[in-house]
């Protein structure tokens, strides 16, 4: 156990460095900045809940700068797509934390924030689940019937409706590869900043799918240049909680030397798969922090009369970053063993790239 | 145990297992008292 004097708390220190590893891996392979499954988990650790936050945010600034330096050099990032997207964010957000202070006037924001997290995560999960399963089954197809299987397939009809809006101005955006009304764009960074003010959290979760399935960028370039919204938002929102003394910069430092690593290794692993599969893993990441925070929810409705509710919420929560790791560990080794001609399971095989 | 290779639903199941129950002995030791 370790002492915080900040925080006025002790904590064990190995879980914090598997903390920032875990999600750092998780959040440079789907492009989420992880606050939904680390503030949850850090106050699980006993950080008061105002601190979990602010520890939270400044560590997925650091983090969002190492993932979006390695997603460059992967040629990840659409900047005409990411810094149209930033001003509609920041607006958005604004709008969400004054909707979140509405709430909290009303007294109602506790059980108004589980509920409305459960609805939009389950939503993106049922939609992301079905599109990415369909989009698995017709790569499978091609390659059984000897086609060319390319690294990304949607067979969402979202981006055909929205870029054929003819709203001035329309933008090129070069490596994403799409030709869109900046408005799209616009409005998608507003909507998803409102949602994610509102939730608290960075909203990596709903603006990786909106890139994807509304402005229409493949899955590489929705989570590389999603991670460079967050390396922005991060670091403004790590500046506010530190004014504010939402920060214990130690912990945040113990995060960041396992994120760092685990931002990399995220990252660099998007190469060895195709679209699909990081869509599947967001789809994932999306259902077990539902049911988590369902969990919560049930718990904190029965008046917290039941401890055993309380434990598998807490399970879910520490569980969920082990699996998404193991999971994303798993389809870059059977990448590896597919590259060398070895067996994989059938269902790999539309999932990875083969490296040469 | 090749079901839960060979199949993609399989996995999941087996990988989750594992994590939760890495998860649960993790609170067991580490973290009953905070909460």
């Amino acid at each position: 156990m370790f002492d915080f004097a900040i925080a006025g708390i002790q904590a064990p220190l190995f879980l914090l460095i598997l903390t920032g590893f875990t999600v750092g891996i998780v959040g440079g392979f789907i492009g989420v900045g992880g606050g939904y499954m680390v503030t949850p988990a850090l106050i699980v650790f006993g950080f008061p809940g105002y601190m979990a936050s602010g520890i939270d945010m400044t560590h997925i600034a650091g983090k969002g700068v190492v993932s979006t330096i390695r997603h460059r050099q992967l040629g990840n990032i659409d900047w005409v797509l990411g810094l149209a997207m930033i001003g509609g964010t920041m607006l958005g957000v604004e709008q969400g934390v004054r909707l979140l202070t509405w709430t909290k006037e009303l007294g109602l924001s506790g059980i108004v924030l589980l509920t409305a997290s459960v609805v939009i995560m389950l939503v993106l999960f049922v939609y992301t689940q079905i599109e990415t399963a369909q989009a698995h089954k017709k790569m499978t197809k091609m390659a059984q019937e000897g086609e060319k299987v390319g690294r990304e397939l949607t067979v969402s009809k979202g981006p055909a409706f929205f870029q054929r809006i003819p709203l001035f101005p329309i933008v090129r955006c070069r490596t994403a590869k799409i030709v869109v009304s900046m408005w799209v764009i616009v409005v998608v960074g507003i909507v998803t900043g409102i949602l994610a003010g509102f939730l608290g959290v960075g909203g990596g979760f709903i603006r990786v799918p909106a890139l994807i399935y509304i402005v229409g960028a493949s899955t590489h370039i929705a989570v590389g240049t999603d991670l460079l919204e967050i390396a922005v938002s991060g670091g403004y929102g790590a500046l506010r909680h530190s004014m504010m003394g939402n920060v214990d910069m130690i912990a945040v430092l113990f995060m960041i030397v396992g994120a760092m690593f685990g931002a990399q290794f995220g990252s660099i692993a998007t190469a060895y798969v195709r679209g699909p599969a990081i869509r599947y893993i967001l789809s994932y990441s999306l259902v077990l922090a539902c049911v988590g925070a369902f969990l919560r929810l049930i718990y904190m409705m029965t008046g917290q009369k039941y401890e055993i509710l309380s434990f598998f919420a807490v399970v879910f929560t520490l569980g969920e970053m082990l699996f998404l790791c193991l999971f994303i560990i798993s389809l870059v080794y059977f990448s590896v063993r597919y590259t060398n001609g070895k067996n994989v399971p059938d269902w790999v095989p539309a999932l990875v790239v083969a490296k040469k | 145990m090749k079901w839960f290779i060979n199949s993609m639903i399989g996995y999941w199941i087996l990988l989750l297992a594992i994590s939760l129950g890495a998860a649960a002995v993790v609170y067991e030791v580490w973290l009953r008292g905070n909460i």
